[in-house]
């Protein structure tokens, strides 16, 4: 399809007629600035074929204020080597008229004719919108739009597939997607989109398995319910057979017979112990006997006993004797020692007495002396502070007025000295025998004289001289030196001295003696720190003491200075020391009288013994009892021996019997017999519990119920393998409708894909764009980037956004499909790089489709190889 | 002149699975009805007595309901019944019948032999030699103790047993309870009734199975009968009747359909079945698309007419011919999609693939339907 020339009337900007002519069958640049006029050739064109003539939803065509407009466009295009030329008016003069070749169209079939042609729709009603436009919404690219390929792909869709179908053979069906749709519906209402039941179908399956329970729940309780009925069956008949033959009586019986055994038993086993106890009391008699029987015989033995006896106590009571009188001799000497021991301890004593009490007196004497010493100087340092004290009381004098009058004495010769220095000074040297009188004074030989007052110098015979001293200081100076002059008097007779040597003099002596008087007092202190009254009484007491101790001493009897005195601890020793030996001879003496005693004791008890027993061997009692108790013995022996015998008969006769197995027997006779009845009542009772659990079971039916759940089970299995076929069956078909589809998709890919790598191959050299199953521009990869186009930059999915349309138009026209390509200011984000390969990429497109680029930025483009159409220029041409 | 009939296999309690819930009850209502339809005959034909010759129930824990409509169902008849229990239904220490004693719902007139023994029916001048099972399963012939029954004078001897003549039956069911073949010679038997095989089945002139009056399977010949036996007198050869007591008949089909006029014979011979036909259709071959939709419009017919119709296609290929594939107007993919599911396929694809071509067609022809419209 070629544009050839386009023509507008009375639309926006355009009121006058405009003409583009001279279109070429591959690239035209047409160009004009803001408002030129450009985007209105473009909306021209695509308000030529998309809007209907008579809508009523293009008054943006309208000139702006002109109501009675009649936008028009007249549009000549070759196509397939035939004229096409067509007239559309809106609004004010809705019309449409086409002529192709020699045969002509108006109105909707003219413009049924244009959408077949070009393969896009028309809207029912309003403008017509970009899900309209169909293959030239993909190939005709509005200003800031071509990047969005995917959207204008979806639109072009079936147009797409229709138009390609020449290409791709009949695969294409005409209601393929739609039959997709329904199968897809239906089987999602039976499985999940990974093929799990859903709806009735999953609630199928569930109901199976829970009747599947409930049957084996129910089988279950009719298998119990049948072992109930055989456990029933098989009690009864024991229970019968029981009844009948009442085996619990024979134990019984038996139980009675091993019973009365065992009683018999019992019995003989009485007599055993009876005779037993019998042969036990002959024995202990027999015994008894015996012993009396050796008893007497022993009589004879134990009077030699006795005797022997009696000889060993009279030998030792004679020893004991013998021992006697050396016993009595120790004891008296052990007394006179004592006595003497006694008597050189008090000795002891007394002479030790003597001495403490001279000792004393030596001590008191000299106590006495010290004390007399003492106070003899303590009286004499009580004199010495008192005079110390006359002294100072003599001599009192202000030590502080003292220094005053020291610092006035100082301050009155400084200013004698200064007065000295500023008065004026009169020397004389006379004649001898001259003389003058100073003030009243008569001045002789040599001298010199320092005058402070007016003074009169008499010159004898000369007359008088008045001297008066200068100075102003001299008046002050003179009356400070008086002023201190009277203080000095003062001072002195405040003191009571007429010098300051005399106040010092006193000062000292005053000081010197408060000085005595400390020391003096420090030595009586020494000697009689409490006073010289308790000096004096504690001279008296040691004086009474010395007195007591010498009358002491006095009354004391004086030792025989010849007799040898120990001393009091040796006196001491050696008087505990006889205290000891006297203790252990007196009780030595003591314990032998008491042996003595015991010995006699002892002989005279063992004469008695022997002789109680020398009589009794004699008596003829004993000779009497032994006979008889020999008798006794021999009878007792016979009937032990007839008893023996008895006893071992009785036992063999027990043993024999067993007693402990028949104990057994009462035991199990007696068990068994419980044990039958036992069982025999529980049977009874479980038939009872039994009969009465099948009752309720049986009522429930539990048999027609089982039945009646398999059939219900059954209704479901079938219904659910209705639905499970159902299922499988739509899930083959969905996949295999889905498969083929895809199939067909892919045929068609490959040659798209081809185109698009022939234009990405310029623009960028190492790249693939793959073409997905929607025949869309899906995943880009460059080296080692991997993505979706979405992810490139703006530019950049322009770019692909125009390669991709262009390689569709390159699929379009191999299917024998008109191609224009309407570009209105695109590529505006290209950098300049890109746009040089741009460039390359339409200059070759241009050799295969009739492209239209309108921009506002012609410098871009004069590299494009194709003489620009300048709208304001033609413009101004066409006026 | 006695004269009394022999019936046998109620299976009472029992549930139909594989049938709608409503065709299942009906099917179960069925059966009381036969009950009813046995007293009626009795009446009808002067019979002295009815012998139930076993399995009167289909287990022991039937619900109370039942027991109780089996009992009210034979009140028509008021002559001696004598019901003998069955390998379903043995007279166990607790069984389907001491429930119906201690129910009070057992009539008067109504016999239950739950043990070995003779039932004397006096006025009838009938002894009636019985062998109820006593266990579920008995592998001696019950049969036996017969021979030792000594009666009385002028009395028929009428044996009443359930179980397998041995070595007659086609199919040994239920043969672990035995009966000798010869044992109306034996044991001097005028009749033996039996029950157990559910056709009615002659086994010499003096023995008989019934079967049941009422079918309940596919598989049995000759069910829904009741039989009328009319001895003369001692020893004389019984004259039985057979007399068709079933309301539903039962039928089950198994055709191939290999060419066209396959499924029309088909379609006829269904025609020619009465309403009260329960059937089981199993169709294998193949069909085509059209015939298959004849197919599925006949069977929808004879749903709706028949007591129950069940049938089963899985084993019926769709073979669509080439006119069927151009009829439905599939171009493109959709066209390739059909042609490969008409390719035959493996095991349980192949199923499937069935399906899903069916379903296919239907979308396809509803489309049509609509574009036409």
């Amino acid at each position: 399809m070629k544009l050839q020339r386009m023509r507008i009337e009375q639309l926006r900007q355009f009121r006058k007629p405009f003409v583009l002519d001279n279109l070429q069958p591959g690239l035209n640049l047409i160009h004009g600035p803001n408002e030129s006029g450009k985007s209105t050739l473009v909306r021209s064109i695509r308000a030529a074929f998309f809007e209907r003539y008579r809508s009523t939803a293009v008054d943006d065509l309208r000139p702006w204020g002109d109501s009675a407009a009649a936008p028009t466009i007249e549009l000549d295009f070759e196509h397939e080597h035939r004229n096409w030329h067509l007239t559309k008016s809106f609004l004010q003069r809705k019309r449409c008229d086409l002529s192709v070749g020699t045969d002509t169209y108006s109105e909707d079939d003219a413009e049924e004719k244009l959408a077949e042609l070009l393969g896009y729709q028309y809207p029912k009603r309003g403008a017509s919108k970009a899900e309209h436009w169909g293959i030239p919404g993909l190939l005709w690219v509005e200003q800031g739009t071509g990047q969005d390929i995917e959207q204008a792909i979806e639109h072009a869709g079936d147009h797409l597939k229709s138009a390609l179908n020449s290409m791709v053979g009949e695969v294409a069906s005409t209601s393929g997607d739609d039959l997709i749709e329904t199968v897809r519906s239906q089987r999602d209402t039976l499985l999940t989109g990974t093929g799990k039941p859903r709806g009735d179908y999953q609630q199928l399956e569930k109901d199976r398995a829970l009747y599947e329970r409930d049957i084996e729940e129910l089988k279950e309780r009719v298998h119990k319910y049948q072992e109930q009925v055989d456990r029933l069956g098989k009690l009864a008949q024991d229970y019968e057979q029981a009844e009948a033959e009442r085996p619990w009586e024979e134990a019984q019986r038996q139980l009675e017979e091993a019973r009365t055994r065992y009683q018999q038993v019992e019995r003989l086993e009485q007599q055993q112990a009876q005779e037993k106890a019998t042969l036990a009391q002959l024995q202990q008699n027999h015994r008894l006997l015996q012993q009396n029987k050796e008893q007497l015989e022993g009589l004879s033995r134990q009077l030699e006993v006795r005797k022997s006896e009696l000889e060993r106590a009279e030998r030792d009571l004679k020893v004991a004797e013998g021992q006697t009188p050396a016993i009595a001799g120790r004891l008296a000497e052990a007394k006179t020692a004592y006595e003497q021991a006694e008597k050189l301890r008090k000795l002891a004593a007394l002479l030790q007495n003597r001495q403490r009490l001279e000792q004393d007196i030596r001590r008191l004497e000299q106590q006495k002396q010290v004390l007399t010493q003492n106070l003899a100087k303590a009286r004499e340092y009580h004199q010495q502070v008192e005079q110390a004290r006359q002294q100072a009381r003599d001599n009192r004098i202000d030590s502080a007025t003292v220094k005053s009058l020291r610092t006035t004495a100082k301050e009155l010769n400084e200013e004698t000295i200064r007065s000295r220095t500023i008065a004026t000074r009169l020397s004389w040297q006379l004649d001898a025998g001259a003389s003058l009188t100073l003030n009243n004074e008569p001045l002789t030989g040599l001298g010199e004289q320092q005058l402070l007052d007016e003074s009169t110098l008499v010159i004898p015979g000369v007359g008088t001289l008045g001297i008066t001293p200068g100075g102003e200081e001299l008046a002050s100076t003179r009356r400070k030196l008086k002023s201190l002059k009277d203080g000095f008097e003062e001072q002195l007779k405040t003191l009571g001295v007429a010098s300051v040597k005399e106040a010092e003099d006193r000062l000292s002596a005053f000081e010197n003696a408060g000085r005595a008087q400390k020391h003096a007092e420090d030595l009586l202190k020494s000697v009689a720190p409490a006073g010289i009254e308790q000096l004096v009484a504690e001279q008296g007491e040691a004086e009474g003491e010395l007195e007591k101790a010498r009358n002491q001493l006095q009354a004391t009897p004086k030792p025989d200075p010849k007799e040898h005195v120990p001393s009091l601890e040796e006196a001491e020793a050696a008087f505990v020391h006889a205290g000891t030996a006297l203790d252990k001879a007196e009780s030595d003496d003591r314990e032998h009288q008491a042996t003595l005693s015991a010995l006699k004791q002892a002989r005279d008890s063992a004469k008695t013994e022997w002789q109680r027993l020398a009589d009794e061997e004699k008596s003829p009692e004993r000779q009497q009892q032994l006979r008889q108790i020999t008798t006794d013995l021999a009878n007792i022996e016979k009937q032990q021996t007839e008893l023996e015998t008895s006893l071992e008969r009785r036992e063999r006769e027990i043993r024999e019997a067993r007693p402990d197995f028949l104990k057994q027997d009462i035991e199990r006779y007696q068990n068994a017999a419980n044990h039958l009845r036992q069982t025999q009542d529980n049977r009874g009772r479980e038939l009872r519990d039994i009969k009465v659990r099948l009752e309720a079971w049986g009522a429930e039916g539990l048999e027609e119920q089982l039945n009646e759940k398999e059939a219900e089970l059954d209704q479901c299995n079938r219904r659910y393998q209705e639905l499970h076929r159902r299922a499988q069956a739509l899930d083959l078909l969905l996949t295999l409708l889905t498969e083929k589809r895809q199939a067909l998709t892919r045929r068609l890919q490959a040659p798209l894909q081809k185109h698009l790598n022939h234009y990405l191959s310029v623009l960028f050299p190492e790249a693939s764009l793959e073409v997905d199953e929607q025949l869309r521009p899906g995943t880009f990869s460059r080296g080692n980037e991997l993505g979706q186009i979405t992810e490139l930059s703006f530019g950049a999915r322009e770019q692909m956004g125009l390669i991709s349309r262009l390689a569709y138009a390159d699929l379009l026209r191999e299917a024998g499909r008109p191609t224009l390509v309407i570009l209105d200011d695109t590529l505006v984000h290209s950098d300049s790089e890109r746009l040089e390969d741009m460039k390359r990429i339409l200059f070759d497109a241009a050799s295969r489709h009739q492209i239209l680029l309108f921009t506002c930025h012609p410098e871009k483009w004069q590299d494009l190889g194709v003489p620009p159409v300048d709208i304001q220029a033609s413009k101004e041409q066409g006026a | 002149m006695p004269k009394f009939l022999h019936t046998a296999d109620w299976q009472m309690g029992r549930a139909f699975t594989r049938f709608e819930t409503e065709d299942g009850a009906a099917l179960v209502e069925a059966r009381f009805e036969a009950i009813e339809t046995l007293a009626q005959l009795a009446n009808e034909h002067q019979c002295d007595a009815v012998l139930v010759a076993g399995d009167v129930f289909d287990a022991q824990t039937v619900s109370d309901r039942t027991i109780r409509r089996v009992f009210n169902a034979t009140k028509g008849f008021t002559g001696p019944w004598v019901m003998l229990p069955g390998n379903h239904d043995a007279a166990l220490a607790e069984s389907v019948w001491t429930r119906a004693q201690r129910l009070g719902a057992v009539p008067e007139n109504v016999h239950l032999s739950l043990e070995p023994g003779v039932v004397d029916l006096e006025p009838q001048r009938l002894s009636i030699l019985c062998a109820p099972l006593t266990q579920r399963h008995t592998y001696g012939d019950l049969t036996e103790p017969f021979s030792g029954y000594e009666l009385r004078e002028g009395f028929l001897r009428i044996g009443l047993a359930h179980g397998s003549v041995q070595g007659l039956l086609p199919d040994e069911i239920d043969s672990t309870n035995p009966i000798a073949p010869d044992r109306t010679e034996a044991s001097k038997l005028d009749y033996l009734a039996l029950g157990d095989w559910h056709g009615t089945k002659q086994i010499n002139e003096r023995t008989w199975y019934s079967g049941t009056p009422e079918p309940e399977r596919f598989r049995n010949n000759d069910a829904g009968n009741a039989l009328i036996v009319n001895v003369s007198e001692p020893g004389a050869t019984p004259i039985v009747t057979q007399i068709p007591t079933g309301r539903y008949q039962w039928h089950q089909w198994r055709e191939t359909l290999a060419v066209q006029s396959d499924l029309e014979q088909l379609l006829e011979r269904l025609d020619g079945l009465p309403d009260s036909a329960v059937v089981d259709l199993r169709l294998v071959g193949s069909v085509t698309l059209a015939g298959e939709e004849t197919l599925l419009k006949a069977l929808s017919v004879a749903e709706a007419r028949f007591r129950s119709l069940r049938f089963e296609r899985s084993g019926l290929q769709l073979a669509p011919t080439d006119e069927d594939i151009a009829a439905l107007k599939a171009d493109g993919y959709v066209g390739e999609v059909i042609e490969s599911l008409r390719q035959p396929q493996e095991g349980a694809q192949d199923d499937a693939a069935r399906d899903a071509l069916a379903i296919l067609a239907g979308l396809l022809r509803e489309r049509e339907q609509e574009a036409s419209q």
